[in-house]
């Protein structure tokens, strides 16, 4: 299938940067291992909490190096090369959607995995938390798309970093988001990433009166749009960069 | 039945006309080079010609297919290596071609595979990635990767700029084994490349195609000394 020789290629192309596994892997279990050292006393530190905001932590990162990707894919002329062919629009969407699947399963693993070493018990929650993970990352994936497709590889360190940062500051993975003040809770509910947290909190802890219909909502208008929009600026930017 | 036929071919960018009316003729096995200044059309000629881009006027015909109607189906005869080297750069060269195979759906993807590094003798590069090949070894990749699914009609554009005269004279070697096998049409800045490879040379300057003859014929006709006068003067309009 094309689609899948190409989420092939792109996948070689990500795990064969050694930058993107530091931020995406490492990173992120060296935060989970560091905070356990602290004893802060707030809930979000907690094992059961902490460990699926690191999840989503670890997602604003294939944002940033899927963008990344899709923009040296447009600057190279790659997709000029592919252009020609005949893969369809849809190859190359599913083609770097399918593409980081395998390296979120990875990243989950690995965290889990990390968190039991430092006394979490196993339970089919974390089976549960691998499933619903890949649909919450399809918002990321879309977002990574449309940055890679809108600016140029300089371009998307920055525009990505702004997503690793959202993630930090308005999902509640570090705070709660009452602590601040009434105009910034209402920033992270309008924001997106709250939502994923709470989806992916109460998919971790099986207690679904984590999650509001509000989180359910908003996660799903946030990725139809955003992955709409993605496929439509990919498609009329794809070929459109001409520097003569 | 042409290899390649337009009809009064446009493409406009908001406000700047990039090519004006554009007729063309290229017979089936032809080596066609397409010769003009910076910003003369050639590249944006080329990405509707291989269906990359839309035009914005005129009719293309490749094989008797329309362009409009069969993109898919001449999709499938046709390949490119644009201007700038286009590889994979973190897959190895071996990798790069057996992803383009699959790109093309190559039934026989070995035997084509094998075929081709030898024809291009990528042996000695085979394991190397792409992005760290020098410009020559890129180029011959590119190219190479654009044979994969034995296309009809290739398109060059610019295949080799930047190289060093043993390498250009490396490429040309590969690109004259292709002649009469399949239609080539190549764009160039080297007048003496477009002069020594083609059967005939279209001069384009600001989007519109100003003539078609053999390098020969272009020399008689201007009166001029060499190819690269005749060139010069045909592109100005006599001007120079
Ligand atoms: N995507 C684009 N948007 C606007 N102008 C373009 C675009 N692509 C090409 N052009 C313009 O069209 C003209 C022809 O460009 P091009 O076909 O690349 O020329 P050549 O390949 O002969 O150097 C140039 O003036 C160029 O600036
Ligand atoms: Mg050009």
């Amino acid at each position: 299938m094309r689609m899948l020789n190409f989420a092939k290629r792109n996948f070689l192309e990500l795990i064969r940067d050694p930058l993107s596994l530091v931020f995406e892997i490492a990173l992120p279990i060296f935060l989970l291992f560091i905070f356990q050292q602290f004893n802060i006393p707030s809930e979000v530190y907690l094992l059961e909490n902490f460990t699926p905001a690191i999840v989503l932590f670890g997602f604003s990162f294939i944002t940033l190096f899927s963008a990344t990707l899709i923009a040296k894919d447009r600057s190279s002329s790659l997709l000029i090369r592919l252009g020609t062919s005949p893969m369809k629009a849809s190859d190359y969407i599913l083609g770097y959607v399918v593409s980081l699947v395998p390296i979120i399963l990875v990243q989950d693993i690995l965290f889990f995995v990390t968190a039991m070493l430092m006394g979490l018990d196993f339970t089919v929650n974390m089976i549960l938390t691998l499933f619903v993970s890949i649909i919450v990352s399809v918002l990321f994936i879309a977002l990574g798309i449309l940055i890679g497709s809108l600016v140029s590889e300089k371009g998307t360190g920055g525009l990505g970093s702004v997503i690793v940062q959202l993630v930090c500051f308005t999902s509640g993975m570090y705070f709660p988001k009452e602590l601040v003040g009434k105009v910034f809770a209402k920033i992270c509910e309008i924001l997106p990433f709250e939502s994923c947290l709470n989806i992916v909190r109460a998919a971790f802890n099986g207690n679904m009166e984590i999650v509001s219909t509000r989180n359910i909502i908003t996660f799903i208008a946030y990725t139809t749009v955003v992955l709409a929009v993605a496929v439509i600026v990919f498609r009329k930017n794809m070929v459109a960069d001409n520097k003569q | 039945m042409y290899s390649i036929e337009t009809k009064n071919l446009v493409k406009k960018f908001k406000d700047k006309i990039a090519v004006n009316g554009v007729d063309l003729m290229i017979n089936k096995g032809e080596l066609f080079a397409l010769l003009g200044t910076n910003g003369a059309g050639k590249t944006t000629t080329i990405k509707m010609l291989s269906g990359l881009i839309l035009p914005t006027d005129g009719e293309i015909i490749i094989e008797g297919m329309d362009m409009k109607k069969d993109t898919l189906k001449i999709k499938e005869i046709l390949n490119v290596s644009p201007q700038e080297t286009a590889v994979a750069p973190n897959l190895t060269v071996k990798e790069n071609l057996e992803f383009m195979a699959g790109v093309y759906q190559i039934e026989n993807k070995e035997t084509k595979i094998n075929e081709l590094i030898k024809q291009f003798r990528l042996n000695e590069v085979l394991d190397k990635k792409a992005k760290t090949l020098s410009g020559g070894w890129q180029r011959k990749l590119s190219i190479a990767l654009s044979l994969i699914n034995d296309p009809h009609i290739l398109f060059l554009d610019e295949p080799t700029l930047g190289l060093d005269v043993i390498a250009r004279k490396e490429l040309w070697k590969v690109i004259e084994g292709l002649k009469g096998k399949i239609t080539v049409i190549l764009t160039t800045h080297y007048m003496e490349e477009a002069e020594s490879l083609s059967d005939r040379v279209g001069i384009m300057s600001d989007g519109k195609l100003i003539d078609v003859d053999t390098a020969e014929n272009f020399i008689k006709k201007t009166g001029a000394k060499n190819f690269e006068d005749a060139f010069v003067a045909v592109a100005t309009g006599g001007e120079l």
